[in-house]
C-alpha cells in the first residue's frame, strides 16, 4: 500500500519539475552569450524587470511596472535600441525574499539580460542585489530612495531618483524659510523609506536651528490618527508646521483626520506624497498641503513629456497612473535604453560606463545626472496643493545633505 | 487646550475606534459560536464589500441602494465560501479550518487583484466617501469623525436586534442551540446547515458594513486591505471571550481604550502644560514614556491577549475558569 | 482519531527482519545500507549541482533545504504535540538577527549599528578553521541556543494552552517579536533593512544541517520521548492516567523545534543576506504551514514530501505566470490546491504515516507488519 502510494507522488513531482525545467529551456543557451553582446544583432536586447506584482507592496510595484512596460512599448514602436527590439522580461518576486532573490538568479542564469531595473523598496532591492552586483550587470531600482543603498550592493547598482537625505533636506529647508522654526514630526514605523526621510529631516531641520516640538509614529497598518492628534492639540506651544513622512496609502486619511480635528497650519511631507488620491481622498482638506518629489506629474500643469505619458498609460491601462512611481519606472526603462544607446553596445561594463557618464538626461521626472555617487543629481521639486491641484511650488536644490 | 480636555478627547477617541472595531468584532465571534471556526477570511470579506462600496459610488447609485447591494453582494460571497470550502470539511481539527480560511483569504485577495487589473481599474483606488460618512462632528473643540458616531449607531442597532433575534425568533433559538452543541441540535432536528448559513449570511452582512465603514476610515482600498480589519476583530474577539456577541462588542471598545491610551500615555511629557507638575517629575516623565514608546503599542496589546487566555480564557463576560490542559 | 499503530513498526531502533534471501540481497536491504544509500545518492546529486554552478537550480535547492527545516520543526512542534503554533517565524527571524548580529563584519557593524553596546559591537564571527567557517557555525549555534531559552521561557506559558488559544498566543508571540525588532532599532536597524550579511549559507551547509534536523526528528519521534508526545495528543488524560506527564514533551518538542526554525532562520539571513522585521510575518508562516499540512501534520516523510511538492509546484506555477501574465493566479491555484487536499486528505498526503525507505525496496506483495 505504501509502495503504490509512493508511486505517483513521484511521478508528480518528477513532471512537476520537469515542468519547471520546460519553462526554463527555451533561453538558457543564451545565458552566456547575452552579457558579451556579440549576439546576432536581429536578436532582442534583453533587460530584467523585477517587480513584486502581488502582495503587500504591489501597490506601488505594479505602477511601476506598467510604467516601464510603457515605455518599452514606445521605444520598440520608435525602432528599438541599436536597431535591436527591446525585451523587458517582468517576473514577479510576489514580495517574498527568497522569490526575489531567485529571480534576480533567473535574469543573470536564464534570461541572459544585459542589465536589471525594476523594485520601490529596499528590502527587495537588497535581496537581489548581490547576485546582480555578482553577475556583473547594471541594475537601477525604480524607487527605492535609501542613499545607502549602493554602498549596500556595490557598483553596479544605481538608483533612478534622489536619495532620501535630498529631498527630507530640501522639505526642512523650505518649511524652516517658509513657516517657521517648530515642527512637529509624525512618522511610519513600520516602513524604511518613512523612517529615513523623518530621520534626515529632524537631522537637517535642527542643524538648521529648528525645534522639534514632538514627535511622534504610527503602524504601517494605522487607519486612524485621532491618538496622535490629540496630542498635538493638547500642546502648550503649537507647531509652525506638520511634516509627516507617510506612504502613498496612508497620506489622504491622515491628512483628512489632520484639517478635520482643525489642525489648519501647513503640512509638510516627502515624495510618498505624490499620488491624485492625495486630492480625491482629502478633497479641500489638502489645501496648505506641500511635499517634496520628482516633478510636476498633471495632465493640466506638467511639462509636454509629462502631459504625452500621462495620456499614454491612460490609453494603455484604462486609468491615470496611481502615483510617481509609475513615472519613475517609465523613466528607468528609457535612462537605461538611453545608456545602451550610447554605449554602441549591450557590453554589460560599456552599459555601466555609459550610465555613470549619463549628464542632463531629460526624463519625466527631471533631469538625469550620475556624478561620482550612483544617486542621480537631480533638483527636487515642491508642490504646493492649491485649489484642489498640484501646483509648482518651487524647484531647489538644497544647501546640505545630512550624510547617508 | 487643557489636561482635562485631553483626557476627555482621548476617551472619545477610544470610544470611536472601539465602536468600528466592535461591528468588525461581531461578524467574527457569529460565525465562531457555531462553527468554532476563526474565519480569517472575514477580513477579505470586508475587502470585497470595500470594492463592491466603490464600484456601487462610482457608478452613481444612491448610497441607500447602494448599502443594500453592497449587502447582498457580500451574503452572496460569504455563502458561496461556507458552501464551497467551510461545509465540506466542518468537523476537521480546529487548525484545518483556521488555515482553510486563510486559503480562502488568498482566493479573494488574488482573484480581486486579476479582476481590478480586468476592469481597468488602478490597484489602489481612493474610496469615494459618501458625505454622510465625511467630516466631524464638534462640541466645543472636542471632535468626533461621522464615521465613528454612524459605526456607534449601527453597531449598537446590529446588537440590539441580533440579541433580539437569538432570543426571540426561532432561528435566532436554533443558533443558539447549534452554538451550545452541535450535534445535539442535529438530533434535536434543527437543519444545521441552514442555522451554519444563516450564520455565514448574518456575519457577511456585518462584514460588509464595517467594510463599507472601514474603507472610509483608510480613504484607500487594495486587495491585500483585509488584514488590518480581521487582525483587529480577531483580538477584540478573543478579549471578548470567542464567540459571545456581546463579549465582542466589549472587546472592541477594550481593544480601542488600550490602542488610545497606549498612544496618548507616550510623550505626555511633552504636552503637560508648564508649571502643571515640577520640572523633575516631568523630566522622569519624558524619559520613562517617550513617545517613541507609541511603537510597543501592538506589543502591549498581544501581551494583554495572551495573559487575557491564560487567566480568563473566556474573556471579560466570561467565567474566570483556566483552560483545562486537553 | 486515529489510534497509535497505524504507524510503522521502528525502523530507527534497527529491529531485525526476518529476509529468506541472506547474502548480498540481504545487505543491500538492510535499513541502514538503504539509508546511507540513500545519504549517498543525495551527495551526489548535490555534487552535481555544486560543480554545474547553476546558481539558479542551487539557490531552489537551498530553499528547499531550508523551507525542509522549518517544515520539519514545526511539525515536532504542532503535529507531534497537537499544541499549534502559528508563532514559530518569530523564532526565525530571532534566528536570523542573532547570527547575523555576530558574524556582521566589524567595519560594516560599525557603519549599520553604530549604537550596539560596546561589547556586542567587538564580536565577530568570522573565523575560519581552514576553509571551514567555523565563525558561522558557532554564530549560528549560538543564536540558536538563545532562541531555544527563549523558547522555554515562552513555552513554559503558552504550552498550558491548548486547541485554538495556543495558536492565538503563538499568533500573539509573533506579533510581540515583530513589534520589538522594529523597535530595537540598537540592535536591528528597525524597518531600515538590515544587510550586507556574509553569504556563508551554500548546499552543504542547508542540506547538513537539513538532514541533521530529520534525523533529531525522526529519533525524537521514535524515542520515548516521542511517544509520551503522541500519547498526550491522542489522550491527554489517558496519558496522564498511565502516568506521563504533559508539561515536559510538549516543552521538549517545542524548544528542539524552536532550535531548529532559528537554525533555519540563520541560514536564511546568511543565504539571502538582507532582511527586515517584514520579512518574517503572516506571508511566510502560511506558506511553512501550507507545506505542513500537505504533507501531513506527524508524519516526518509527509514534512519533506509536502516541502518538495509545494516549492516544486510554486516554481512551476510561477514560471506559467510569466507565460499567462495572469499575476496572482498561482497564490490562487496553491490556496485551490490547499483546500483540496484538507477537503479529500484531511491529515495531508501521508496522514500520520511513514514513508520508510528500506519498504520501498521491497517487494509490493509482502505484507506489512
Amino acid at each position: 500500500m505504501k509502495t503504490k502510494f509512493f508511486i505517483p507522488v513521484v511521478l508528480l513531482i518528477v513532471s512537476l519539475l520537469l515542468m519547471s525545467c520546460g519553462g526554463a529551456a527555451p533561453t538558457p543557451s543564451s545565458s552566456s552569450s547575452g552579457a558579451s553582446g556579440e549576439a546576432a544583432s536581429s536578436e532582442p536586447i534583453k533587460i530584467g524587470g523585477g517587480f513584486a506584482l502581488t502582495g503587500d507592496e504591489s501597490a506601488l510595484d505594479l505602477p511601476a511596472a506598467n510604467g516601464a512596460k510603457l515605455a518599452a512599448k514606445e521605444i520598440n514602436a520608435a525602432g528599438g535600441v541599436l536597431d535591436r527590439q527591446v525585451d523587458l522580461i517582468v517576473h514577479d518576486s510576489q514580495y517574498k525574499m527568497d522569490v526575489t532573490a531567485q529571480i534576480a538568479k533567473q535574469f543573470v542564469e536564464q534570461d541572459g539580460v544585459v542589465a536589471v531595473i525594476g523594485f520601490t523598496d529596499t528590502d527587495s532591492v537588497l535581496a537581489a542585489g548581490p547576485t546582480i552586483q555578482t553577475a556583473g550587470l547594471p541594475f537601477i531600482t525604480a524607487g527605492a530612495t535609501s542613499p545607502k543603498i549602493p554602498t549596500q550592493v556595490g557598483d553596479e547598482m544605481f538608483l533612478a531618483c534622489f536619495g532620501d537625505n535630498v529631498q527630507a533636506a530640501a522639505g526642512a529647508e523650505y518649511g524652516f524659510n517658509n513657516f517657521g522654526k517648530n515642527a512637529y514630526l509624525l512618522w511610519d514605523k513600520g516602513v524604511e523609506y518613512t523612517t529615513l526621510l523623518g530621520g534626515y529631516f529632524k537631522d537637517r531641520f535642527t542643524e538648521l536651528g529648528g525645534t522639534i516640538v514632538l514627535e511622534d509614529q504610527y503602524d504601517d497598518d494605522a487607519t486612524d490618527f485621532s491618538a496622535q492628534i490629540a496630542k498635538i492639540k493638547a500642546l502648550p506651544d503649537q507647531p509652525d508646521f506638520y511634516f509627516i513622512s507617510a506612504m502613498p496609502y496612508n497620506v489622504g486619511p491622515v491628512i483628512k483626520q489632520f484639517r478635520d480635528a482643525g489642525l489648519t497650519g501647513p503640512i509638510v511631507g516627502g515624495d510618498g506624497y505624490d499620488t491624485p488620491d492625495l486630492l480625491s481622498v482629502a478633497g479641500p482638506a489638502a489645501e496648505n498641503v506641500f511635499f517634496t518629489t520628482h516633478a510636476l506629474i498633471d495632465s493640466t500643469g506638467g511639462t509636454d513629456g509629462i502631459k504625452k505619458f500621462i495620456a499614454d498609460y491612460n490609453k494603455e491601462y484604462g486609468h491615470d497612473p496611481e502615483n510617481a512611481f509609475a513615472a519613475l519606472g517609465y523613466d528607468t526603462m528609457y535612462l537605461i535604453a538611453d545608456a545602451i544607446k550610447r554605449a554602441g553596445s549591450t557590453d554589460a561594463a560599456a552599459i555601466k560606463k555609459a550610465i555613470e557618464e549619463t549628464k542632463d538626461y531629460a526624463g519625466i521626472t527631471g533631469s538625469i545626472s550620475f556624478g561620482d555617487s550612483h544617486i542621480p543629481q537631480k533638483g527636487v521639486t515642491i508642490i504646493a496643493v492649491k485649489d484642489g491641484k498640484f501646483t509648482l511650488g518651487a524647484e531647489v536644490v538644497p544647501e546640505k545633505v545630512p550624510a547617508p | 487646550m487643557t489636561l482635562v480636555y485631553y483626557a476627555i478627547q482621548q476617551t472619545v477617541n477610544a470610544l470611536s475606534i472601539g465602536s468600528l472595531y466592535a461591528l468588525m468584532a461581531v461578524g467574527l465571534a457569529m460565525v465562531f459560536s457555531i462553527l468554532r471556526l476563526i474565519n480569517f477570511a472575514h477580513g477579505d470579506l470586508m475587502m470585497v464589500a470595500a470594492y463592491l462600496a466603490a464600484f456601487a459610488l462610482f457608478a452613481n447609485l444612491p448610497l441607500g441602494l447602494a448599502v443594500v447591494l453592497i449587502i447582498i453582494g457580500t451574503v452572496i460571497v460569504g455563502l458561496l465560501m461556507e458552501r464551497i470550502a467551510y461545509r465540506p470539511i466542518r468537523g476537521a481539527p480546529d487548525v484545518a479550518t483556521l488555515l482553510t480560511s486563510l486559503a480562502v483569504g488568498q482566493i479573494l485577495q488574488n482573484g480581486m487583484l486579476l479582476t481590478t487589473r480586468f476592469l481597468g481599474q488602478p490597484i489602489q483606488i481612493a474610496f469615494p466617501t459618501p458625505d454622510v460618512l465625511n467630516g466631524v462632528v464638534a462640541f466645543g473643540s472636542i471632535t468626533v469623525p461621522r464615521l465613528n458616531v454612524v459605526s456607534l449607531v449601527i453597531g449598537l442597532i446590529a446588537l440590539v436586534s441580533l440579541s433580539f433575534f437569538v432570543t426571540r425568533t426561532v432561528p435566532g433559538l436554533s443558533m443558539r442551540a447549534a452554538a451550545e452543541d452541535l450535534t445535539a441540535a442535529q438530533l434535536m432536528g434543527i437543519n444545521i446547515n441552514r442555522v451554519i448559513a444563516l450564520a455565514f449570511a448574518i456575519g457577511s452582512g456585518l462584514a460588509a458594513i464595517a467594510g463599507l465603514l472601514f474603507a472610509v476610515q483608510a480613504g484607500q482600498i487594495n486587495p491585500y486591505m483585509g488584514f488590518t480589519p480581521v487582525l483587529k476583530a480577531f483580538i477584540a474577539a478573543v478579549i471578548g471571550g470567542f464567540g459571545s456577541i456581546a463579549g465582542a462588542v466589549v472587546g472592541g471598545f477594550v481593544l480601542g481604550a488600550l490602542e488610545v491610551i497606549l498612544t496618548a500615555l507616550p510623550g505626555i511629557g511633552d504636552i503637560l502644560p508648564p508649571g502643571m507638575v515640577s520640572p523633575s517629575t516631568q523630566a522622569l516623565l519624558q524619559q520613562w514614556l517617550p513617545s517613541s514608546l507609541t511603537g510597543y503599542r501592538d506589543a502591549f496589546v498581544f501581551a494583554a491577549l495572551i495573559l487575557m487566555l491564560l487567566f480568563r480564557p473566556n474573556g471579560i463576560l466570561g467565567q474566570p475558569n483556566r483552560e483545562e490542559m486537553r | 482519531m486515529s489510534t497509535l499503530d497505524d504507524r510503522p513498526a521502528n525502523p530507527a531502533i534497527g529491529e531485525v527482519r526476518p529476509n529468506k534471501r541472506g547474502g548480498v540481497a540481504a545487505l543491500i536491504q538492510s535499513p541502514v545500507a538503504i539509508r546511507l544509500g540513500a545519504l549517498l545518492i543525495l551527495a551526489i546529486g548535490l555534487s552535481l549541482l555544486h560543480l554545474s554552478g547553476r546558481v539558479f537550480w542551487q539557490g531552489l535547492v537551498i530553499n528547499l533545504g531550508i523551507f525542509m527545516i522549518l517544515v520539519l520543526s514545526l511539525n515536532l512542534a504542532s503535529g507531534f504535540t497537537g499544541v499549534f503554533s502559528l508563532g514559530h517565524i518569530g523564532f526565525m527571524a530571532l534566528g536570523a538577527y542573532g547570527s547575523a548580529i555576530l558574524t556582521l563584519p566589524l567595519a560594516k557593524k560599525a557603519d549599520y549599528l553604530p549604537n550596539l553596546p560596546a561589547w556586542l559591537a567587538s564580536i565577530h564571527f568570522d573565523f575560519y578553521l581552514g576553509p571551514f567557517p567555523l565563525g558561522f557555525l558557532l554564530a549560528t549555534l549560538l543564536a540558536a541556543g538563545l532562541v531555544a531559552g527563549v523558547a522555554l521561557l515562552v513555552g513554559l506559558v503558552l504550552m498550558r494552552l491548548s486547541g485554538h488559544f495556543v495558536a492565538v498566543a503563538t499568533l500573539g508571540f509573533l506579533v510581540i517579536v515583530r513589534v520589538i525588532l522594529f523597535n530595537a532599532d540598537n540592535f536591528t536597524r528597525g524597518s531600515r533593512t538590515f544587510s550586507n550579511v556574509t553569504p556563508y549559507t551554500g548546499l552543504w551547509w542547508v542540506w547538513f544541517w537539513a538532514i541533521l534536523t530529520l534525523y533529531v526528528v525522526w529519533r525524537l519521534k521514535y524515542s520515548a520521548y516521542g511517544r509520551a508526545m503522541l500519547a498526550q495528543r491522542e489522550d491527554a488524560l489517558a496519558a496522564q492516567a498511565v502516568g506521563l506527564a504533559i508539561m515536559p514533551p510538549r516543552l521538549l518538542a517545542f524548544v528542539v523545534s524552536a532550535f531548529f526554525t532559528a537554525v533555519a532562520g540563520s541560514l536564511y539571513a546568511h543565504f539571502i543576506t538582507s532582511f527586515s522585521p517584514t520579512v518574517f510575518y503572516f506571508d511566510l508562516t502560511f506558506r511553512v504551514i501550507t507545506m505542513l499540512i500537505v504533507g501531513g501534520l506527524g508524519s516526518v516523510s509527509g514534512s519533506v514530501l509536502g516541502t518538495v511538492v509545494i516549492i516544486a509546484l510554486a516554481e512551476a506555477l510561477r514560471r506559467l505566470e510569466d507565460v499567462t501574465l495572469l499575476y496572482g493566479m498561482s497564490q490562487i491555484t496553491l490556496a485551490v490546491i490547499f483546500i483540496v487536499i484538507i477537503l479529500f486528505r484531511p491529515n495531508g498526503l501521508l496522514g500520520r504515516r511513514e514513508i520508510v525507505l528500506a519498504r520501498l525496496f521491497r517487494k509490493g506483495g509482502e505484507p506489512s507488519p
